[in-house]
């Protein structure tokens, strides 16, 4: 993401009440037509961004550019960009066309203009038989999607998105995060959505901020971010993993739980202590014999498309399996993994430094 | 069908009939045939029709009227914007200030406010008559409104001003299309409770009125201290009648309002054009 001139970009911008710091030095870049996300727990200091970016807050220092303009002082009225508010914040006074026509009307737009472009942005939310409804007649979804055409009706740049979804159903979210993307991709501008569903973050997005305490964590595509995480707690944020500390004895060898094992990193220092990371899906039942791992199965329950087991080792760690095959509980069976499964994470590696170490020995191998 | 009976019922009616008792009694003489209170000598509406030869208080009427209705306008549309500032006050200290002499203006008794004004106004030497009460009324009505719209306000999503912002709405569109529709139902309160607060008010009204302006409470009480004249009933009658109108029509359009929030805003914009 190197050519395109960015759209918004982040230049060491912090954000502090007193002592209390919310964002510390972020520096971030985003194009044009791609759907971000910011992902991390409450307090992460993902919406603050947002927010920054809208302008309802302001740096207390750094620069924030849109299309390489600094606009850290431009009120947040005269921005090109709109917000999907969390609570959705229709007004009540006014239906749903008043509600979506609030942008264009303020922009003096003619009254047949407003009316096409009202119909439109109804249309692409499906509302458009539900123009003249009251806010108070609608269900949480209509008003979702009331409100993410309210936000479009004003033609932004950039649409933010501070966690949409939280109040809808497990069906009508999967719904609209399919259709969410669908808008994104048909407009072609440039989403940002702040979530703090993991799910929801690798399903939609073309891009991921992993955020913790006013940190960017780590950024990536979903495939990057889920495969490398950089630390325990990008491992532990994103999907479910079993984190066990380790020794990378050479490259390519890692030693845990007390054995050898073959894996596919490099690039560290000789017996350097790190943390291995194995996700529960790249773990398999088998016999004893042909287990990397011997353990005891703990606890079981059926998911539907898989057995959810929880399996203690000889050394007490606890692992997570997701297996198509069942087994017994108390039963002793083997754990088995590919190389490849194994990902190892060294302590208090930045996101640069992690990088360059990825490319200086993937560059060794095709040589 | 049978209830059950309720003491609690009983209470409520004798409570009530005690509180209306004297009203009733005052209307039913208006239509006695008689001159006194004492006796009954007859149906009779010639009180009504002394009533409405009597120029001086059919004056008096329309001017306690239009002093209501000026000093609760201005008063709601002054106050609406002291109930803003408080709002959009970010300084604690600053906000508790003017909450508390808000506060205080209220609960501070009508007398004292009365005789200050009767003193500010000798001091500058402004005359004494319909501008001095106008302005009085103004006074005591404010802190009014404030208490009514102020709740409305910290009810108010705060995202909706987040929203109008976000969409392109400079701080006058915020304001005039959704803030002040919002805490309609506050300042429709706020005018009605100034209304009746300045149509029945007699210590400040007392004080500040001179030059032959009065108002009804004022006419009332200086009429009565030379005897009732049935012609006070008379009024009294249909100033009650007047106020339970008011009181239903305040039911209607508050009920009205919740239930279709639209229709509510409508009634409520020519109280609040002016800001």
């Amino acid at each position: 993401m190197a050519e395109q001139t960015p759209i918004i970009e982040f230049k060491s911008v912090s954000l502090a009440y007193g002592d209390t710091e919310i964002l510390k030095g972020i520096d971030l870049s985003l194009e044009q037509g791609k759907f971000y996300t910011l992902l991390g727990p409450s307090g992460s200091g993902k919406t603050t961004i947002l927010n920054l970016i809208s302008g309802q807050l302001a740096a207390t220092s750094g620069d924030i550019l849109f299309e390489n303009k600094r606009i850290n002082d431009v009120p947040v009225e005269k921005r090109t960009v709109n917000t999907v508010f969390q609570d959705y914040a229709l007004f009540p006074n006014m239906n749903v066309f008043e509600n979506v026509a609030f942008g264009p009307s303020i922009k003096k737009m003619s009254k047949n203009d407003i009316e096409r472009q009202v119909h439109d942005m109804l249309k692409l939310v499906k509302l458009d038989q539900y123009a003249d409804r009251d806010i108070s007649e609608l269900s949480g979804g209509q008003r979702q999607r009331v409100a993410i055409a309210r936000a479009l009706a004003n033609d932004p740049k950039v649409l933010l998105l501070d966690e949409p979804l939280s109040a809808l159903d497990y069906k009508l979210r999967k719904d609209m995060q399919y259709e969410l993307r669908e808008i994104q991709q048909r407009l072609g501008i440039t989403f940002v959505f702040v979530t703090h569903d993991q799910e929801e973050a690798l399903a939609m997005s073309d891009w991921i901020f992993v955020m913790n305490d006013g940190v960017i964590q780590q950024n990536g595509t979903p495939e990057d971010i889920y495969d490398e995480p950089i630390n325990h707690f990008v491992a532990d944020f994103i999907g479910e993993s079993n984190i066990v500390d380790g020794i990378m004895k050479t490259d390519y060898v890692v030693h845990f739980v007390g054995k050898d094992f073959e894996n596919v990193d490099a690039g560290m220092r000789p017996n350097e202590r790190v943390e291995v990371v194995l996700r529960p899906e790249d773990l398999d039942l088998t016999t004893i014999e042909n287990g990397k791992l011997i353990v005891t199965i703990d606890d079981q329950s059926f998911r539907g498309d898989y057995y959810e087991i929880t399996a203690i080792d000889d050394d007490g760690n606890e692992w997570q399996v997701q297996a198509t095959n069942s087994a017994q509980v108390g039963e002793r069976v083997g754990l088995t993994f590919d190389p490849e499964d194994i990902h190892i994470m060294r302590f208090n590696e930045s996101e640069d430094d992690f990088d360059a170490r990825l490319e200086s020995y993937e560059d060794d191998d095709e040589e | 069908m049978k209830k059950a009976f309720k003491w609690s019922n009983l209470y409520l009616w004798f409570v009530f009939i005690l509180l209306y008792l004297p009203i009733f009694f005052l209307i039913i003489y208006s239509f006695n045939a008689g001159d006194v209170m004492q006796g009954w000598d007859g149906f009779s509406l010639k009180h009504y029709a002394e009533l409405f030869a009597d120029t001086r208080i059919i004056e008096i009427v329309v001017n306690t009227f239009l002093i209501a209705l000026l000093s609760s306008l201005l008063a709601s549309i002054l106050g609406t914007a002291g109930a803003l500032y408080i709002y959009d006050q970010r300084n604690q200290l600053i906000k508790n200030i003017f909450l508390s002499l808000n506060n205080i203006l209220l609960v501070s008794p009508d007398v004292i406010i009365g005789a200050s004004f009767l003193i500010l106004f000798t001091v500058v030497g402004f005359s004494l008559g319909f501008a001095s009460v106008l302005l009085s009324h103004i006074a005591f009505s404010i802190p009014i409104v404030v208490l009514m719209v102020l709740p409305r306000l910290q009810e108010m999503n705060q995202s909706l001003v987040a929203a109008a912002k976000d969409l392109g709405a400079n701080n006058w569109q915020m304001l005039s299309r959704v803030i002040l529709p919002v805490i309609s139902p506050g300042i429709l309160a706020g005018f009605f409770m100034a209304f009746t607060y300045s149509l029945d008010d007699f210590a400040v009204t007392f004080f500040v009125t001179g030059n032959g302006f009065s108002t009804l409470s004022v006419e009332i009480y200086s009429r009565a201290r030379q005897g009732v004249s049935l012609e006070i009933n008379a009024l009294s009658a249909m100033m009650f009648v007047v106020s339970l109108v008011l009181v239903l029509l305040y039911y209607v359009i508050s009920t009205r309002s919740s239930k279709n929030k639209k229709r509510g805003t409508r009634l409520v914009t020519p109280a609040t054009e002016g800001l």
